[in-house]
């Protein structure tokens, strides 16, 4: 036995590593990074980091002197070259590790535009907290900021931007907000709030080139409405799977991820992928897919560490995500089905609702702006399936936990 | 800068952990800088995950803030008992107020 090689510290790497000492595991952790951070939980990134109101050490994962006291051989600034499956051997700058057991939980990277003059300074993706620090010193220098893409990250940071004064536009390029991850009434209610406080947005619409004066942007050409000045772009168009090492190890792959059972098995023997670059055939969906979500890395990663430690504990969790933008706190239980019939919990007026999807009177999927309450009991409607009581579930007098078929 | 503010954090067990933390942040960013076991904290403060559970039982209720809807509705899914005095730590900020206090760690999950 040489131990559990982790490569990535990210939320699902690290908590692989804590899992796996809660579980009894005796045997060696490392746990390579290719960062120079201590591990750092990613979504204040865009919101809380951003405007100030955390600072670094507020965001860390674990305490710096964690690592040690549990005996997780943290390597920073150590990422993992090549591997050699037959050997079971990582090779890192430094030296060559042997493992038992590979985790890989390398997470994603940010979708680039590769149009003339993306790579001018003043332009940025948001991974990493490296990519935070130059973006907020140039957000609180900048006036003109184009946001592009009306995804979960370019919306959080035009919401940062906003509150300090900045003139924002959001550039997408569907007609609407949000159409992969959320139903219309939810993504147009996102619109129109951030249309409130002042965010412009041109729908419909894509780059055809930055301006760019001196090595910095000045201004993005749109394809139809012309030009918008901006000394600050944010590329908020998604991320990709880092499966860098999917090729060395032969790995499976499914939904642009790695492939992994309901265990966190990859297809190679002792191999586990964790978090953003897994692709899985996920309890609520017909597909397999990538939940790029705090809540899967750490469920997957929790599957993992028990399926090493011999025990059993797959991966049954309702899938939850949440996004904070100004006062609103957006959380997403279970999975939006094609042909769900949709009902409105709660008036979208007066900024707290619910939208419910519902297939055969189950509830699949439940949308909530500042309605926890109804997130945290959509969690377990999902989860336990019971028959809904239709006439009771969109009256707020009803908790949800009690719209369902004999209750009382 | 206030100087640091001293807590404590008890086990179900009776042990008692005393940390010195930065007044500003959260009991439970405190509770993480300081390894205490039991606080989990896996949304990172945004209060939607519940695994920052406390009870504040010898706390003079006065001196803590309200509970806001959000964490009230949290609080009802949190893993151990909830009782009346749950707390989310990740809504409670380190000051001057809190000085010397004791927040109860529930039953360990696992």
């Amino acid at each position: 036995m040489s131990g559990v090689v982790i490569v990535g510290a990210s939320h699902a790497g690290v908590q692989a590593a804590v899992s796996l000492r809660q579980a009894g595991w005796q045997e060696r952790i490392v746990l390579l990074s290719a960062e120079h951070d201590y591990p750092y939980h990613r979504p204040p990134l865009s919101k809380a980091f951003l405007s100030g109101e955390k600072d670094e050490e507020q965001l860390l994962l674990r305490a710096p002197d964690f690592y040690r006291g549990q005996e997780i051989e943290l390597r920073l600034g150590e990422p993992a070259l090549s591997i050699d499956a037959a050997n079971r051997r990582v090779r890192t700058p430094s030296e060559m590790l042997d493992y038992d057991r590979l985790i890989l939980a390398t997470g994603s990277k940010a979708r680039t535009l590769s149009v003339p003059g993306a790579d001018a300074k003043g332009i940025f993706t948001l991974r990493s907290i490296g990519d935070a620090r130059e973006i907020r010193a140039s957000m609180l220098a900048a006036e003109n900021i184009v946001v592009i893409g009306g995804g979960f990250i370019g919306l959080e940071f035009a919401s940062t931007a906003i509150k300090h004064g900045k003139n924002v536009t959001v550039v997408e390029a569907q007609s609407r907000l949000l159409t992969r991850s959320l139903p219309q009434p939810i993504g147009d209610f996102i619109r129109d709030y951030h249309a409130g406080k002042g965010v412009t947005f041109h729908f419909g619409d894509s780059i055809d080139q930055f301006e760019v004066s001196e090595c910095r942007v000045t201004g993005v050409q749109l394809s139809t409405a012309g030009r918008l000045p901006a000394d600050l772009v944010l590329v908020g168009i998604g991320g990709v799977a880092d499966t860098g090492f999917a090729e060395d190890l032969q790995l499976e792959t499914a939904a642009g991820g790695v492939n992994v059972d309901p265990h966190g098995l990859t297809s190679a023997p002792g191999v586990y992928a964790l978090g953003d670059m897994a692709g899985f055939h996920n309890a609520y969906s017909d597909t397999p897919m990538r939940l790029e979500s705090v809540q899967n890395a750490v469920d997957q990663a929790k599957s993992a560490a028990a399926h090493i430690t011999g025990k059993h504990a797959p991966l049954v969790a309702v899938p939850w995500f949440w996004t904070d933008q100004y006062d609103l706190k957006i959380q997403m239980a279970g999975l939006s089905k094609p042909g769900s019939r949709s009902i409105l919990r709660g008036d979208p007026s007066s900024g707290a609702f619910t939208l419910l999807e519902v297939v055969d009177a189950r509830l699949v999927a439940a949308h909530s702006v500042n309605r926890a309450a109804d997130h945290m009991a959509s969690r377990r409607l999902i989860a336990e399936k019971p028959e809904l009581d239709l006439s009771k579930i969109g009256d707020l007098d009803t908790p949800l936990l009690k719209a369902v078929v004999g209750a009382n | 800068m206030d100087g640091p503010v001293t807590i404590r954090f008890e086990t179900s067990t009776g042990e008692q952990i005393e940390i010195q933390a930065r007044p500003g942040i959260s009991v439970m960013e405190a509770a993480i800088m300081n390894n205490v076991e039991g606080i989990e904290a896996e949304c990172g403060g945004s209060c939607i995950c519940a695994t920052c559970h406390v009870y504040c039982d010898r706390i003079d209720a006065s001196l803590l803030p309200d509970r806001t809807a959000e964490e009230d509705d949290m609080l009802d899914m949190v893993a151990g008992e909830r009782r009346p005095t749950s707390r989310l730590s990740c809504q409670l900020r380190v000051n001057d107020k809190i000085q010397g206090a004791v927040f109860i760690l529930p039953e360990p999950a696992f």
